[in-house]
């Protein structure tokens, strides 16, 4: 589903170009979950927006089920998203003006969906939050807002889903009620994930774990065979 | 999808009031330009119709020989309304006396305008009527009946006919005002002209046809005759050729309404571009939410054309309303004032506000939304990335095009829209430079530990490029708002000059050399104040060097209507002094004060000469060009050495030739003087004047009224121009602050959560402000000055100084109004407790 070969990002500072990934390579099968985990600053969110064709590498090729990203313009690219890439943010991302409802309709919208407000109705029952759907972001608790997002991730039925730190802004409880919906969703619809994490409980979750380190990635596997070799 | 989606967002943003600030500038635009021009368009009606009183009509053809009956049956099929005048020079006889009369023969219709007056005994105050005398009547100027000794229901013999002396004549709306050339007048009726025999052959006559209509039928009708108009007969006369006081009053006065305008529409186009920057910064997040969640551009794009559009047509119609109603208010409120008609509508207003909100939403949003449209969709990932549209240069060109454009669009004046632009650019460069200079103080100031100071150059500083553009909003609109200040200021303070309490309100001629003292000392004993008494004596022309001289300028003697060009016609009236008159100004050569005669360069003979510039023009003489002047019998010749300005709008006995007095030691002059009579000792006149029975006395007391009262309606309109344009420039300050307290909440939420005392946070936000209002009002009344000295000198045509006391107040005020707002909206901020606060922001 996701296919990375050989990728790196090198960015323009003051100082000179800054490579901010190594030479990265690995795939994705469907329906598999993956979590790069990794300190703050290790290049997770910049691989994911790489992934998620949000960026551009520098060197390299990504292939999202079949379609080469780094060959596309943005507005490509913006097709393809919409069409195949559902998003959960750590900062839920919800459009302030729009209610919950019309957040959750927005990517129907956009990819031309028949009957984007069935759709979301609907979408918004599966996360519990019917009744909240003429509440504006504003108006909802962080766990609500990430449970609308969630809505929002799956109304297209996207065939790989990103999350960047899905929890990361929510206390213990709501992380855990979002985690719990998050995969449960995914596991019904048959998604493949990418998600980016901090938590290792969370990344625990996802059938594979790889570890973002000063801009390299290893399989958490491999780094454990490693750990326990040395 | 677009279209749903734009309706939508919309929809909740104006219900959440988050439309608020880019709204409220549309409004604030549509309804500012609106009732400015709406009121100075009805205004401009208003004193247009009070002018044209001045012609009697709005259109007046004048003509040296009579004018075309057909013309006359083409204007009335036209439907324009017509009426004749015919005047001529004449003697009138009585109580075995001669004298000589401006004779006026009109039509039953007389006047279109105005009113002729009349009063039942010399001297009075006179009374509008609406008729015009009978064919056995005539009505007679005041001095008439004081020269030719005459009573009410004497007769008069005018040519061979007789007529019956029944009223006083006191005013005609078209009588001119000349002290000079000016014989007394005699109003009759056209029918009776005929039997009088006086415009025969080899008389000279001036024949006028008034007309009065739409200014479309006007202006049909001038061109359809325009052709067959010969140039040294007929001149095709309209309320905006009035060049007395009056004209030039009103012209200044439209002026300013149009400066104004203007500065409306400018001050509107900073509004809204400040709103739109601050609109298109708070749609970062969800356009590149969007993006991500595959929005393409032109989806985007539809989505905020839509959107902008919505807003500019909810702007539109709240704005019209809105100005229309404050409009309505202040015509209501001035009524008592200013004789401004309510029933006419203009559509011009209409839509230039129209035009000006759609033009500015769309121009001024431009910019904002191609950065808007270039956010990129990593955005979502990391939040400080901004939209990847660099140059500023861009917007600056359309916001600065836009701004040039509308102004042209709604001036039509090429000169005062690029004064404006100018200075405006002017002032953008010198903010620009002031900033970055700011900058590097803030950075040696800004060192050490964290006062509430230095938290504001902190700040200053950090937000260096944010501020520039906030500091030349603050200052464009200080600067607009000192430029209508001032020149309202400098407007009604030259016209209050020019007719101050105590003007001369009555002229006398032929005082004699011998009565000279004994009337200085007659008029002291009776507390009447008179001014200096000018030598005046009648010179014909003879030769401009050695050209014996030309027609054409013969041409326009004895055009009483007109007081510039009396004297240049085949006589002038001459006076000498070495002296220069109080508003005279010399521009070319050397006042003649110093020159003697046997210094003299001049040649044998040759006296030195100053002449009235435009005169000059007029007659086409410069420095060093000999005049010579058949005074009695004897030739006199001058030289032109000086040129001078004067100011015709002084009620004060003004010349077109000033000779050097060795030049007329030959000649007995008479004088003439003016003096004050306030209007409740108007009785005393005729004892007043007992002791002097050849000297002539001219009343221009009604002539100054009518001026007074048209300059107090005039400065009554400026005031609640001034008001209006006030009012906007704080509610744009109100917007400016309220947008950039906008961009400082964030910091705001995060110094509070820090635990930073109210005190602090306000104190720095207040210092900021200060800071910026402070410089923002320098560098207004820097930028003030320079538009000022063009719009004075270039477009006003006024006096121009240098305004000091703005250098000090500017900046002061500045720092006041921008300080307190600011202070105003923290307050409102802190008053919400934080976690509000961080909700709101975070």
């Amino acid at each position: 589903m996701i296919q990375v070969t050989n990728i790196t990002k090198t960015v323009t500072t003051d100082n000179g170009p800054l490579q901010i990934l190594q030479p990265i390579s690995f795939t994705v099968t469907e329906g598999q979950s993956v979590a790069i985990v990794g300190a703050s600053g290790s290049g997770k969110s910049t691989l994911l927006g790489l992934l998620a064709g949000l960026d551009t590498v520098t060197e390299g090729t990504i292939k999202l089920d079949g379609a080469s990203l780094e060959t596309m313009d943005e507005e490509a690219r913006a097709q393809i998203r919409g069409q195949k890439v559902g998003f959960i943010f750590q900062a839920f991302m919800l459009v302030p003006s729009l209610t919950a409802l019309e957040n959750v309709m927005l990517p129907a919208e956009i990819n031309g969906s028949n009957n984007p407000k069935a759709l979301a109705v609907d979408a918004l029952e599966k996360v519990g939050l019917s009744h909240r759907a003429s509440h504006y972001p504003n108006q909802l608790s962080g766990g609500e807002q990430q449970r609308v997002a969630i809505a929002r991730a799956f109304i297209t039925q996207p065939k790989i889903l990103f999350a960047d730190e899905p929890t990361g802004n929510l206390d213990a409880d709501n992380s855990l009620k979002v985690e719990q919906l998050l995969f449960d969703l995914n596991q019904q619809a048959g998604t493949t994930l990418v998600l980016v994490t901090h938590d290792n409980e969370l990344a625990q979750r996802c059938d594979r774990q790889l570890i973002m380190s000063a801009g390299q990635l290893r399989e958490a596997s491999m780094q454990a065979a490693t750990e326990r070799a040395s | 999808m677009g279209f749903s989606l734009a309706w939508r967002l919309f929809k909740h943003e104006a219900r959440r009031g988050e439309l608020s600030i880019i709204l409220s500038a549309i409004i604030l635009s549509v309804a500012a330009v609106l009732s400015l021009s709406l009121f100075s368009e009805r205004l401009q009606g208003a004193l247009n119709e009070r002018s044209a009183e001045f012609i009697a009509a709005d259109r007046q053809l004048s003509s040296r020989k009579p004018i075309d009956l057909e013309w006359l049956n083409q204007a009335k099929s036209q439907n324009l309304e017509v009426a004749e005048q015919v005047s001529t020079r004449s003697m009138v006889f009585a109580n075995e006396q001669l004298q000589l009369v401006d004779l006026r023969a009109v039509s039953q219709t007389y006047p279109l305008k105005g009113n002729i007056k009349l009063s039942a005994e010399p001297f009075a105050i006179g009374e509008a009527v609406a008729e015009v005398p009978s064919i056995h009547e005539a009505w007679l100027d005041s001095r008439l009946f004081q020269v030719l000794n005459l009573q009410i229901g004497d007769e008069v013999e005018i040519g061979d006919a007789v007529f019956t002396a029944t009223r006083v004549l006191t005013e005609i709306p078209d009588a001119g005002f000349s002290v000079f050339n000016t014989d007394p007048m005699v109003l009759i009726n056209m029918d009776a002209l005929a039997k009088t025999n006086v415009t025969g052959p080899g008389s000279r006559v001036n024949y006028k046809a008034y007309f009065v209509g739409t200014d479309d039928a006007l202006d049909t009708f001038y061109s359809s005759i325009k052709n067959e108009l010969q140039r040294e007969y007929h001149r095709w006369l309209s309320v905006d050729d009035d060049e007395s006081p009056i004209g030039e009053s009103v012209a200044r006065a439209e002026q300013f309404f149009l400066l104004a305008s203007l500065l409306a529409i400018v001050l509107a186009c900073v509004a809204i571009g400040v709103a739109a920057q601050r609109y298109a910064q708070r749609h970062f997040d969800p356009v590149a939410i969007m993006k991500t969640l595959g929005a393409s551009t032109a989806t985007i794009r539809k989505v905020y054309l839509y959107q902008i559009i919505f807003i500019a047509l909810l702007g539109i119609v709240l704005g019209t309303v809105i100005g229309f109603a404050v409009q309505q208010v202040v015509v209501s409120a001035l009524a008592g004032t200013v004789d401004v008609s309510l029933q006419v509508w203009y559509w011009r207003p209409l839509m230039i506000a129209i035009f000006t909100g759609s033009i500015c939403a769309l121009l001024f949003c431009l910019y904002p939304l191609l950065g808007l449209f270039a956010i990129p969709p990593l955005r979502v990932l990391r939040r400080d990335m901004a939209s990847t549209l660099k140059s500023r240069g861009g917007q600056y060109l359309t916001s600065g095009l836009a701004i040039f454009g509308l102004m042209y669009a709604y001036s039509q004046n090429l000169k005062v829209s690029a004064i404006m632009f100018i200075s405006g650019i002017v002032l953008v460069v010198l903010l620009l430079g002031a900033t970055y200079g700011l900058i590097a103080l803030g950075r040696i100031l800004g060192q050490g530990r964290m006062s509430a100071a230095q938290l504001a150059w902190a700040r200053i500083k950090r937000r260096a490029l944010d501020n520039s553009v906030q500091l030349i909003s603050f200052a464009l609109t200080l600067m607009l708002l000192l430029i209508v200040l001032v020149m309202r200021n400098d407007i009604v303070k030259q016209w209050q000059e020019q007719l101050p309490e105590g003007t001369a309100n009555y002229f006398m001629i032929n005082v004699t050399d011998a009565q000279k003292d004994k009337l200085a000392e007659h008029f002291a004993n009776n507390l009447v104040i008179s001014d200096d008494l000018y030598p005046v004596t009648r010179g014909r022309f003879a030769k401009i060097n050695d050209v014996v001289l030309r027609s054409e300028v013969t041409k326009e003697d004895e055009d009483s209507t007109n007081e510039r060009r009396a004297g240049m016609g085949r006589e002038a009236n001459l006076t000498w002094s070495t002296q220069l008159q109080q508003a005279n100004e010399v521009v070319a050569g050397e006042w003649h004060d110093a020159w003697s005669y046997e210094n003299s360069k001049l040649g044998e003979g040759i006296y030195p000469v100053s002449v009235e510039v435009e005169a000059a023009k007029r007659m086409r003489i410069g420095l060093g060009d000999v005049l010579s002047f058949n005074i009695g019998s004897e030739i006199v010749s001058v030289q032109v050495t000086s040129l001078r300005q004067v100011n015709w709008q002084t009620m004060q006995p003004n010349f077109f030739f000033v000779l050097h007095p060795d030049a007329m030691s030959r000649f007995t002059p008479t004088y003439i003087t003016s003096f004050f009579l306030p209007e409740e000792r108007k009785p005393e006149l005729a004892q007043l004047l007992r002791p002097f029975p050849n000297v002539t006395l001219f009343d221009v007391d009604a002539r100054i009224n009518q001026i007074r009262s048209i300059i107090d309606q005039v400065s009554a309109a400026v005031e609640f121009i001034l008001v209006l344009v006030l009012v906007a420039g704080a509610l744009v300050l109100i917007a400016q602050v309220q947008a950039s307290m906008d961009e400082r909440q964030r910091e705001l939420a995060i110094l509070r959560t820090l635990g930073a005392q109210g005190g602090l946070i306000r104190r720095s936000v207040i210092y900021e402000f200060l800071i910026i209002g402070s410089v923002a009002g320098f560098m207004a009344a820097m930028a003030n000055e320079i538009s000022l000295y063009l719009l004075q000198s270039q477009v006003f045509k006024m006096s121009t100084s240098v305004h000091y006391e703005y250098w000090v107040v500017a900046p002061l005020t500045g720092a006041i109004v921008v300080g307190l707002l600011g202070a105003a909206s923290c307050r409102a901020l802190l008053q919400l407790n934080t976690s509000t606060l961080l909700r709101k922001v975070l």
